[in-house]
């Protein structure tokens, strides 16, 4: 697991109630029970712990957890 | 220097009840997926012809009778459902009163007219035009929603809250710190009832018909109004000279437990120095602040000498936060 998903994993399953079992790189993000305020309340945690702004468009529950990754990703955090 | 000081609270809720289960048929939701998303289990509606003039007129009434008052010097009346398009609410509130011939206004900053309505007011006690000045927050947002909407019909309930202000000293218990107020007019779609103004009007066209209904972008106005009362609760604190650590209440917009959840997280608030009604009355837009006030006071979440936090947030956009030092309840 790179960097950048063990970060993702870390702040979905502490501070979004994400079960670590549940957690995977494929997996969407919907079936983690994430809903669309879920992923603006994921885009105001992630401002801070990445300092990359994340639009509410850019991410909806139909996308995995890889393709999450990959947004943080091109907006310039090492993966 | 004079400065204002609550002295009266009241508050006034419709008798009728409305739970997810009844809404969650005609919604096509279930109750479970509206407390979620939320925080929401039931709300207030006002029957069939009841106003919002009728809930404000209660309100006033109370907290005019804890502030052990039979008047006031000035009525403003924060809301966006006013009885009508014209004119204002507030003077047939105030005549309601027996107040008739006080400055009486309207104040139109969506969910953060209470704190609109209370820098307002205490302009007006400030600039020396009256000691005493009832000011209102009263909304009957059912009025204005599109019933199968669920965004907005599963958030919203109709109720009125209101304090009186008085002339006193900075410090005193009960007074008003330093506001701070803004608005971003760039993002006025983001809430909006589009027909029914002028700007509809003199096009001369009929209005599609949701178009009179009051309408939520829900995602972005989320993340605005995190961002904004974040901003907005900060900014009031450095003007009060208060650290966040000293505050001993938040009492923010009730617009979703999740909002509320979100800003403790972004101002390092522990979650029980958070206070929450939004379970039991929804979202009552400029009524969500006095609501949240009278069910903490009377629960006893508010004790004397408290520290509180206010930050409001809603269309416009608009957004107002100050602090305040909870009075002891024999004095008001």
């Amino acid at each position: 697991m790179n960097d950048l998903l063990s970060r993702v994993a870390v702040l979905l399953t502490t501070r979004f109630g994400v079960p670590k079992e549940e957690f995977g790189a494929d997996v969407t993000l919907a079936d983690l029970d994430l809903d669309s305020l879920s992923l603006v309340e994921f885009g105001l945690v992630a401002e801070k712990e990445f300092g990359v702004q994340i639009g509410e468009d850019e991410i909806s529950p139909k996308d995995t957890v890889e393709d999450l990754v990959r947004l943080i990703a091109d907006k310039g955090v090492a993966a | 220097m004079t400065t204002a000081v609550v002295a009266g609270l009241g508050s006034w809720l419709p008798p009728r009840v409305v739970s997810n289960d009844d809404l969650s048929r005609r919604l096509g939701t279930s109750a479970e997926w509206i407390e979620a998303r939320t925080g929401i289990r039931h709300r207030r509606v006002v029957e069939p012809g009841m106003s919002t003039a009728d809930l404000a007129a209660q309100a006033g009434q109370r907290a005019l009778k804890s502030a052990g008052m039979d008047g006031a010097g000035a009525l403003v009346l924060a809301t966006t459902t006013p009885d009508y398009l014209c004119p204002a609410t507030g003077p047939e509130v105030a005549s309601r009163l027996g107040l008739t011939g006080i400055p009486a206004m309207d104040v139109g900053a969506v969910c953060t007219g209470f704190v609109y309505a209370l820098a307002t007011g205490a302009g007006l006690i400030g600039i020396g035009l009256a000691d005493r000045v009832l000011v209102i927050g009263a909304d009957t947002f059912t009025t204005i929603l599109d019933p199968h909407d669920r965004t907005t019909t599963a958030i919203f309930g109709d109720g009125a809250g209101a304090v009186v202000l008085r002339a006193g000293e900075p410090g005193e218990p009960g007074a008003l710190g330093p506001f701070d107020l803004g608005s971003d007019g760039e993002l006025a779609e983001l809430i909006q009832i589009p027909a029914g103004g002028s700007r509809q009007r003199s096009t001369g066209v009929p209005a599609a018909p949701a178009d009179h209904y009051f309408q939520m972008q829900g995602k972005p106005v989320f993340k605005q109004a995190v961002v904004r009362m974040t901003g907005s609760a900060r900014a009031a604190l450095d003007r009060a000279g208060w650290r966040t650590g000293e505050v001993d209440r938040f009492v923010g917009h009730q617009a979703n437990a999740r909002i509320l959840a979100a800003l403790a997280e972004q101002l390092g608030l522990p979650a029980d120095r958070i206070v929450r009604n939004i379970d039991s009355v929804g979202n009552t837009a400029a009524a969500s602040i006095p609501l949240a006030l009278a069910d903490a006071a009377g629960s006893g979440q508010l004790r004397p000498g408290h520290k509180v936090l206010l930050s409001a947030f809603g269309g416009g956009l608009t957004w107002g936060s100050t602090t305040l030092l909870w009075p002891d309840p024999s004095t008001i």
